[in-house]
């Protein structure tokens, strides 16, 4: 009897809990999806990798695709750590020979493409990946992270551009598979940084078979091995994004390096990438949409933009109201320089003559930089002087500049070297000629703003100012050409090395980047020195007789490095600003009561 | 009118219109190539060099003699395909119908409503002419005429949508139900305000023209209502210049309503072609700057035909 009452109770309670596990599959099956809102501050423009050139659209090939490594979400400086490689690369040969070795078991999102059910990532299409940013046909923005760098590559182009045909089928010396899932790069010279080259979000690998099926209309088929595929797709207005079925097993698994950082990995350590099920893209251009929008909720992520920065901040925290209602505030400094350029072969300024360094250099020195961060970056932005931005290799805090604002020094500067002032107070040069300053800016308010901080500056000095406004498109093709005269220009970091920096100023990158048309054997050699050399202190120390000589002989003032401010939700979930991935959606989760429709 | 003069004279209409697109094709080829920037420079990315520049101008035919540019382009209008854009590399014809579509979701309704209650209004105030309600509407147009569309949008946006929560502050969905009513509404809304006011005045002055002609003292006289007299004499007489009005705002739908889409992020043509002139994006501005002349030009050809339907006195010559 006993038995069978045991029987019965065991029976019972076998029945109860197969219920409550049915009664959880069945809660867990009707879980609400987690979606993620994000603005976009401008239109995406097609997602093939090759052709991409602007943030956005990196920021959404960042989640569809996977290049061989990435940065470590959580470390800083910015470190490289494999993606698609199963480890770091070997680096052999001083720098010249990198072995990279594939994850095994990565696969594409399903594609009609495929003829096999599920399509796994070999070496080949790395090779082929690497091969289309020389094509002419694909004309690749970011083409310059190979141009001139991988044995056998270039001549590969070169034979296309005659032909009309890139040659995909025949090997290239540079990039010979060494078996399905190894792959050997061969560079012509050393070059340490060619892992951060393969860290772009344009690197992410492509299938030939998607690319041959779907060409001419690659950008609007992207199937890669990234967390998420693309979903809906309303073009210019709403990206969606799903999670992708073929994705591996990967776990969040992140080290702290600060204690901010440990709340991030408290909240997702052993978290499934991505545990957000869908990520929600909309184009809003209008700074004060998005910024409305963020406030009522719409939006879960928002990057503060300047004009409302004093809006949303008090000093460097975020205001009361916001901070009780759990929002959250990230700040740092971005990997990227505002900078002011003379161009050196302008008949005006340029030159080496000592009066002509002189100008130059009373010119950087009449300049406030503070009021510039106060006017222009509302406050968002920190006096850099050095080349080389915060969080970027290379970067010296210490480095004390010739150039700080100093009307005064200026003025003795202008004296001294016979820049005497006129009846109208304006100065005229030496000889007696008028001296007049033509400072180029584009169209925008923004721009108008900037001509009267320069004029204020150049008044300062006696200096007469000339607006020169010109179009962007205009701007960048005279600055190739050497005829814009003076203008403050920016750089972004595409990858946190300084060469990144410093090459902006390399002789042979005039008519390239080098805006400010400076060649000078010294500086060239010095710099050429540094392309030998890993990171170093060694390589520091050039780059600090780089950036001094700049200074010296007037050809740049580095002036403001931006900072940016990044409010999340409070129901967003292990957020951490990155300075160089353009997006982060994989990395995070969404409090499981928001996704339900509740408060977190 | 005979149907042989008719027909020459829709041929002599349609032979006009040729020669004006002729001459709009050429002039937006010779300003695209005089102030219109240089592409290539762009496209071919930051760090370019002089070579990537060539190819980039080589591969987008931007290296061609201007004569065969030229053709080239007569060629795409002829055919009505005009490649890609260079800047997204989605097909410009995919680009104009895909945006048209919000666009015409935002304009048509605002046109309709705006004529529709700018004629009400500007009856009623024509009905009641020198009383304190015409000069209440005089004052509240003037107002708000002088204020900018801008002001109305930034205001409204903030207080109606964002304050108040009437209203999504931004958005938009590929349903037509769920935009028209739901995303539509406050940009539809907004838009009205600012063009409302002139339209009433203008069609009020329309209106008041004809309230002062004989035909209308004439039917007074012969004791019609004058509910008859503003409805059927006076609209009808008064119809030529309205239609003339609304006609002309037609070709506008195809270039949007740019500050409207750009604030409530309504993916419209008008925002597309003000990123296209900032891209220099020449394909995209080839096309629309065409369809705007043709809608122009046909436009122009239904509003003769409509002063012939509405008057049968007006001779097409």
């Amino acid at each position: 009897m006993k038995g069978r009452l045991g029987i019965r109770i065991r029976s019972i309670v076998r029945r109860s809990m197969l219920g409550y596990g049915l009664m959880l599959c069945l809660v867990a099956a009707a879980a609400p999806p987690k979606v993620l809102h994000v603005a976009l501050g401008s239109a995406e423009t097609g997602f093939d990798p090759v052709m991409t050139s602007d943030l956005n659209t990196a920021a959404i090939e960042q989640q569809l695709f996977e290049s061989l490594l990435t940065y470590d979400y959580l470390a800083r400086p910015a470190k490289l750590v494999p993606r698609l490689a199963a480890a770091m690369p070997e680096v052999q040969e001083g720098g010249k020979l990198w072995i990279f070795t594939l994850k095994r078991g990565v696969w594409f999102a399903p594609d009609a493409a495929f003829t096999e059910p599920r399509r796994e990532v070999t070496s080949a299409d790395v090779v082929y990946t690497l091969m289309r940013f020389m094509d002419p046909k694909n004309r690749s923005p970011y083409k310059f992270l190979l141009d001139g760098k991988i044995v056998g590559l270039d001549e590969r182009a070169e034979m296309a551009r005659r032909t009309g045909h890139f040659d995909y089928d025949t090997p290239v010396a540079g990039l010979q598979m060494l078996d399905r899932y190894r792959l050997a790069i061969r560079l012509k010279a050393t070059d340490y940084n060619f892992g951060h080259a393969m860290a772009q979000p344009m690197m992410g690998v492509v299938a030939r078979e998607v690319i041959e099926k779907y060409a001419g209309d690659t950008a609007s088929h992207p199937v890669g091995t990234g967390p998420y595929r693309l979903g809906r797709w309303m073009r210019g207005a709403r990206i969606q994004l799903l999670k992708n079925p073929n994705f591996r097993q990967e776990r969040w698994h992140f080290t702290a390096t600060n204690e901010q950082d440990q709340r991030l990995v408290r909240e997702m350590e052993g978290k499934p990438i991505p545990s957000i099920d869908e990520i929600d893209l909309q184009v809003v251009e209008e700074p004060q949409s998005a910024w409305l929008s963020f406030g009522k909720g719409e939006l879960d992520i928002l990057g503060i933009p300047a004009q409302f920065a004093p809006l949303a901040l008090e000093g460097d925290r975020l205001r009361g109201d916001w901070r009780a209602r759990g929002i959250r505030l990230e700040r740092s400094v971005d990997p990227s320089i505002a900078y002011y350029f003379i161009n050196q072969e302008d008949p005006v300024l340029g030159g080496q003559g000592a009066d002509k360094v002189a100008l130059r250099r009373a010119i950087f020195l009449a300049i406030d930089d503070a009021e510039m961060i106060r006017v222009m970056a509302k406050g968002q932005a920190i006096r850099n002087a050095y080349p080389i931005p915060p969080g970027v290799a290379g970067y010296d805090p210490g480095y004390r500049s010739l150039l700080n604002f100093n009307p005064w020094l200026a003025n003795r500067l202008l004296d001294a070297y016979g820049y005497r002032r006129g009846r109208d107070g304006y100065r005229q040069l030496p000889g007696g000629g008028e001296l007049a300053l033509h400072y180029t800016t584009g169209l925008s308010s923004q721009d108008r703003e900037l001509d009267e901080v320069m004029k204020k500056s150049l008044d300062r000095i006696g200096l007469r100012f000339i607006s020169d406004k010109r179009k962007f498109p205009d701007i960048i093709r005279a600055e190739r050409q050497c005829l814009i005269q003076f203008r403050l220009s920016g750089w972004v970091a595409d990858y946190p090395d300084g060469d990144n920096f410093m090459q902006l100023w390399y002789g042979p990158h005039t008519h390239e980047n080098n805006a400010s048309c400076y060649r000078d054997a010294t500086w060239d050699r010095l710099y050429e020195a540094t392309l030998t050399l890993p990171d170093s202190p060694q390589r520091d120390a050039l780059y600090h007789r780089l950036a001094r000589r700049l200074e010296l002989q007037g050809v740049t003032k580095v002036s403001t490095s931006p900072v940016r401010n990044v409010l999340s939700q409070p129901w967003v979930m292990g957020f951490k600003v990155h300075p160089i991935l353009p997006s982060v959606w994989a990395y995070l989760d969404i409090a499981a009561e928001h996704a339900a429709g509740r408060a977190p | 009118m005979t149907h042989p003069g008719m027909a020459m004279f829709l041929l002599r209409r349609l032979l006009h219109a040729l020669l004006t697109l002729l001459g709009v094709v050429f002039l937006v080829f010779v300003l695209f190539n005089w102030v219109g920037g240089d592409p290539a420079t762009l496209l071919a990315g930051k760090m370019a060099s002089a070579e990537d520049i060539a190819n980039v101008r080589h591969q987008l035919g931007l290296d061609l003699p201007l004569g065969s540019q030229f053709l080239l382009f007569l060629e795409q209008v002829v055919r009505g395909d005009y490649g890609e854009s260079w800047a997204t590399h989605e097909r410009v014809s995919t680009i104009f119908w895909t945006r048209l579509g919000p666009s015409l979701t935002l304009l048509l309704p605002l046109l309709l409503l705006q004529t529709l209650l700018s004629l009400a209004v500007a009856l009623l105030v024509a009905a009641w002419r020198g009383s304190w309600l015409d000069q209440g509407v005089r004052v509240v147009s003037t107002v708000a005429m002088s204020i900018s569309l801008l002001v109305y949008i930034i205001v409204g946006q903030y207080w109606l949508a964002y304050v108040w929560g009437w209203f999504p502050v931004k958005g938009w969905s590929d349903s037509l139900g769920t935009n028209l009513s739901t995303y539509a509404v406050l940009p539809i809304l907004l838009g009205l305000m600012v063009s409302i006011a002139p339209s009433v005045r203008l069609y009020r002055s329309f209106l008041l023209d004809e309230i002062d002609q004989d035909f209308v003292r004439t039917a007074r006289a012969k004791g019609l209502s004058e509910t008859r007299i503003l409805w059927v004499h006076v609209l009808r007489n008064a119809a030529i210049p309205i239609v003339t009005d609304v006609l002309m705002g037609l070709p506008g739908l195809l270039t949007g309503a740019f500050l409207l889409e750009h604030f409530f992020a309504i993916p419209g043509i008008g925002r597309e072609v003000i990123m296209a002139v900032e891209r220099s994006d020449f394909p995209l501005i080839k096309a629309t700057t065409v369809y705007v002349a043709l809608a122009t030009l046909l436009t122009n050809l239904l509003g003769d035909l409509l002063y012939r339907w509405l008057d049968p006195r007006v001779r097409l010559e």
